[in-house]
């Protein structure tokens, strides 16, 4: 059955890098450029391949800052009909993310809503099932495939002792795992074509109330000896020595 | 001070108690096949869940039905915990931690670990979080030990429908036990090389892991081999890296282990600032050397 599909997915643009600030020593990401986080990449591939396939329109949606501008016309390049832009980001605070999230989407027409699983800077997962629950709607997680029929989306969750299939009627929402996909890199064409896409630049209007409070924030110190060897055959003699010693050889 | 745990298998519940058993009185809740798996732990009580035991909308219910009298919900990062931790956090209308690896309770909440910038850095913070998922492989399964209640309770009104359960083919060894552990990366260049990889192992009787790129990517080895932000977190004796460029994500896997070496072509690898010794080479020269001397 042919069903034109209307997916919004929902990508995140995050620091590049860490840097070592020079007063304080501590980390800082100020000035750091932004790139797509890898796991939105592929929540954005598969919401374009879904597109492909069953017709209809992909909308990106980031939550950030004017920096995320450029993260967005990626997205828009590899294939994504439209984005918005929601201004308003202060930090790393899933349940405010995820509040203005559900309420942006809670507005507008959708079939599916694509995550990826957990980003790759704060890694707190927290997002999707946050959205699922204020949407109440389903969630499948993690997903390792995925299958749209009719009106219901199956798909393949990846857990650490065993997979479990899902069926689940649309709307749903759905996170992705890496292994879905291998994202497309956009043509020149297509990053050319992408400026003229749509993007909407919006405010948030989101109040945090939570008591996080950070005590510390450092690079973590590795106490390893670091002794290094160019000469292999000194190498392979001193590393042997080591091992021989912890075997008890 | 009471906290819940919910795990979906009694072994990580079971190492998840030895993480905490200091610091308060604890009950479990899990599905109720593990139940009886850690029902003589040391748990006040066990709530045996039942019904639709995948499904995390469910299961968070079940969770939260049982969460009155205690102060905190523990549950391991796993990827289903991962989506029922946040869901019961709503539930409750309580603020959620991820993945921390410290805790230590405080008045009003407490005072948690975790790494922030996928690993690269450390936050300390003092939250008032009631919910935490923690990082898995912390601490040796509990003992046994007393008795517990045991109480049934059912997971239903879930939003998805579960279809089917397929298991992952089951792993020969379990590399978070191990105690020595030769892992490989993208470095050896071709799945063949595994088989030198693996003469190294039975020289040092150790197992085999992989970094993300030879496990999840090219599939040359089972993803529950994989070491890393994504995979397994291990602690071995001797960690020995072999073509692992070091990224971040897979340091964080392996940063507790004791002694670390690595081999190399690249000099500037990050892995070389993460261990106590390096050989700078190929590892189809150094490896075959290396077995030559342990013999």
């Amino acid at each position: 059955m042919y069903v034109a599909l209307n997916i919004l997915v929902f990508l995140k643009a995050i620091p590049e890098d860490v840097k070592e600030d020079p007063r304080t020593h501590g980390p800082t990401v100020e000035g750091v450029k932004l790139k797509m986080d890898d796991i939105s990449r592929n929540a954005v591939e598969e919401a374009i391949r879904l597109k492909e396939k069953h017709g209809g329109r992909a909308t990106g949606i980031t939550f950030g800052s004017d920096a995320a501008t450029l993260v967005m016309k990626e997205a828009l390049a590899m294939g994504l009909d439209e984005g918005v832009l929601i201004k308003g980001y202060a930090g790393n605070n899933p349940s405010l993310t995820a509040s203005v999230l559900a309420e942006r989407v809670s507005r507008m027409q959708w079939d599916l809503l694509m995550f990826g699983f957990s980003s790759a800077d704060s890694y707190t997962a927290q997002v999707p099932p946050m959205v699922s629950y204020m949407l109440k709607r389903p969630l499948i997680g993690n997903a390792v495939s995925l299958r749209v029929e009719g009106k219901t989306v199956k798909g393949v969750s990846s857990y650490e002792d065993y997979n479990v299939a899902y069926e689940a009627e649309m709307p749903a929402v759905i996170s992705v795992a890496q292994e879905i996909n291998t994202p497309r890199i956009p043509t020149l064409l297509q990053i050319m074509a992408a400026s003229k896409k749509p993007l909407s630049v919006e405010q948030a209007q989101a109040q945090s109330a939570r008591t996080l409070q950070v005590l510390g924030h450092t690079f973590p110190m590795s106490q390893r000896k670091r002794i290094i060897f160019e000469d292999t055959n000194k190498g392979v003699e001193e590393v042997a020595a080591v091992l021989r010693q912890v075997l008890g050889k | 001070m009471k906290g819940l745990i919910y795990s979906e298998s009694a072994q990580r519940a079971k190492e998840l108690m030895s993480f905490l058993k200091d610091q308060m009185e604890l009950d479990l809740a899990l599905p109720e096949a593990e139940a009886v798996q850690a029902s003589s732990n040391g748990a006040s009580r066990v709530y045996a869940i039942y019904g639709d035991v995948y499904e995390p909308f469910a299961v968070a219910s079940a969770v939260v039905s049982v969460f009155d009298g205690h102060d905190y919900l523990f549950v391991p990062a796993t990827n289903f915990g991962r989506q029922v931790a946040p869901i019961a956090a709503q539930l409750i209308k309580a603020e959620m931690e991820s993945e921390i690896f410290y805790f230590r309770p405080e008045q009003d909440g407490a005072i948690v670990r975790r790494y922030f910038y996928g690993g690269k850095t450390l936050l300390e913070e003092k939250t008032g979080a009631k919910v935490f998922t923690v990082m898995t492989g912390l601490a040796q399964p509990a003992q046994q030990g007393s008795p517990s209640e045991v109480i049934r309770v059912e997971a239903k009104g879930g939003l998805s429908r579960v279809l089917q359960i397929s298991g992952k083919q089951k792993a020969s060894a379990d590399i978070t036990k191990a105690d020595i552990i030769v892992s490989v990366g993208r470095g050896l260049g071709k799945k063949e090389g595994l088989e030198l990889v693996r003469q190294l192992a039975s020289v040092l009787g150790a197992e085999v892991a992989g970094s993300r790129p030879v496990c999840s990517d090219l599939h040359w080895l089972d993803e529950d081999r994989q070491v890393g932000l994504t995979g397994k977190r291990v602690r071995p004796r001797v960690y020995v890296a072999l073509g692992i460029s070091g990224q971040i994500q897979h340091i964080v896997g392996m940063r507790d282990s004791k002694v670390v070496i690595a081999v190399n072509k690249d000099k500037t690898a990050p892995i070389f600032q993460e261990c106590d010794y390096g050989i700078v080479g190929d590892i189809y020269e150094v490896v075959p050397k290396l077995i030559e001397k342990l013999k």
